[in-house]
């Protein structure tokens, strides 16, 4: 557990000492989010209709903005070397990471998010269940994205590489989460959605850490 | 036919055209590795 | 026989060569019967006309393409679990091939949908899934090959195989969900009974997709075998056969 704590306030010290690329996630995830209306029309009930989707979408694509340099910059100074040679399990010190890596961007997010939903005139209520579903679901973005980025370690064309192996895979979570600012917008309870979410966060939080640790193993070799 | 013969061609004709670059991808797979074992056999001649 | 016999990558690839021509001609002989069966024997379909008989090639595809995936994630298993090298080597040479059923069973489900459904896409949860499934199937032939150490990308892209297996379930069920909460246009197959003749062609069409797929990775875990093989002593005595 140790190494959890460790690696969580680590990265949490260094995100906060360099806050511009969280910054820049968030900046990223507003412009996005404008450029819709531009695109589509600012007709306020298509706006309101495909809010919830778009603003997903941008989330989603925020999110994995900051995978590439997960684990890049700890591999090219040699200290995941050090960490995997510790007493501690690998999938410890990856969880403290993850969780580090949400809080600097998947919450940022989804605290921001209330706000585009205003600009698209989504109701009071379906603003709150737009928090929750990505309060739920960008932790579980963080822990898939965080595999692929540790299986893309040192790949030629990392990015590019990172997207088409996450993106598929960020596609229940999407449509969960878009899914229960729509049931809400449309009337419907969006407890269904919210708990497959969590669900899914569990099952994820406890699985994919290991994942990654093979993953990163793999790296090591 | 009554008008389908379109919908059926497009899909045979694509499905043949898939399988036939497959082949020509696994022909053109195969003679690069000979060529590297070539390159191989003839670096050791020389030593 | 000694099941880890075939296991080493220079008997393998003589048995490889030996296998692969004999699958491809069971392929071909199969195929021919199914398409005669298919195209010249089974009767026109009283709903749908003659382009029903796209399903000789669209649903093999799609369960091929299906099981391509799951017998390559095993394959990522194996080759993960007891590090063998061979292992790794077959699930690359499936992946091209799953990915060419793939998408031949997009493609065609687009040209059956047109005339039967009046468009040539729809969001429904199996096409959707299938796509997805496509995008599994590049990110596996893109991280196998994105490393300059070709033992990095097998083991890699075999863990990728094994989360893409874990998922895929969920992103088949997510998109049904989705899917039944956009009501979208309600299709349906209804009214049409199958035909004995029709199922034969069918399942005789599914094999030879089957059998084609075995010879074609056959043919290709060969050329792998070579790429990695040919500083070994026994490449280098090897006849051009």
């Amino acid at each position: 557990m140790s190494g959890l704590a460790w690696a969580f306030s680590r990265d949490l010290t260094l995100a906060w000492r360099h806050p511009g690329e969280a910054m820049l996630t968030l900046a990223f995830f507003v412009l996005v989010a404008s450029l819709f209306p531009l695109g589509i029309g600012a007709d306020p009930q298509l706006l309101a209709r495909v809010g919830p989707g778009v603003i997903w979408v941008c989330a989603l694509l925020a999110a994995f903005l900051g995978l590439p340099s997960l684990f890049a910059s700890d591999h090219a100074d040699g200290t995941l070397e050090q960490m995997a040679l510790s007493a501690d399990p690998i999938a410890a010190w990856v969880s403290g990471k993850i969780a580090a890596h949400w809080l600097s961007t998947g919450l940022p997010l989804t605290l921001l998010s209330p706000l585009l939903g205003l600009q698209y005139g989504l109701p009071a209520d379906a603003l709150v269940t737009l928090g929750a579903a990505l309060l739920l679901g960008t932790p579980v973005l963080s822990l898939l994205g965080a595999a692929c980025a540790a299986l893309t370690l040192g790949a030629r064309g990392g990015g590019m590489l990172l997207a088409l192996l996450a993106l598929p895979l960020f596609v229940p979570v999407l449509v969960f989460g878009a899914g229960a600012a729509e049931a809400t917008a449309a009337g419907l309870s969006a407890s269904p959605h919210l708990s497959l979410l969590g669900a899914g966060l569990l099952v994820a939080a406890v699985s994919v850490p290991f994942a990654v640790g093979s993953a990163i193993r793999i790296a090591l070799d | 036919m009554e008008g389908h013969g379109f919908y059926l061609a497009m899909s045979y004709g694509m499905a043949a055209v898939a399988i036939v670059v497959e082949l020509v991808a696994l022909a053109l797979g195969r003679a690069r590795a000979w060529k590297q074992v070539e390159e191989e056999r003839s670096l050791e001649a020389q030593d | 026989m000694n099941f880890f016999y075939f296991s080493s990558p220079s008997t393998f690839f003589r048995l490889a060569g030996r296998l692969a021509p004999a699958f491809f001609i069971l392929a071909a002989v199969l195929a021919a019967a199914g398409l005669y069966v298919g195209l010249v024997q089974a009767p026109t379909d009283a709903v749908q006309g003659e382009v029903y008989r796209v399903i000789f090639i669209h649903v093999p595809a799609a369960w091929m393409s299906m099981f391509i995936y799951f017998v390559m994630a095993c394959y990522g298993a194996m080759a993960l679990t007891f590090n063998s090298r061979l292992s790794a080597m077959m699930a690359r040479a499936l992946a091209p091939t799953g990915a060419m059923f793939t998408f031949v069973a997009l493609w065609t489900g687009a040209f059956w949908g047109r005339p039967t459904w009046g468009t040539y896409w729809v969001w429904d949860a199996r096409i959707t899934s299938e796509l997805v499934l496509l995008f599994l199937y590049l990110g596996f032939i893109a991280l196998s090959n994105a490393f300059e150490e070709p033992r990095r990308g097998d083991r890699a892209a075999s863990l990728l195989s094994i989360i893409g297996i874990v998922n895929l379930p969920i992103i088949y069920f997510s998109v049904q969900w989705w899917n039944t909460l956009h009501q979208g246009s309600s299709i349906k197959l209804t009214g049409s009974s199958m035909h004995v003749t029709m199922l034969t062609a069918m399942l005789l069409m599914t094999f030879a997709a089957w059998m084609y797929a075995i010879a074609a990775s056959l043919v290709r875990v060969r050329s792998v075998i070579l790429e990695r093989e040919r500083r070994a002593r026994w490449v280098r005595d090897l006849g051009r056969t």
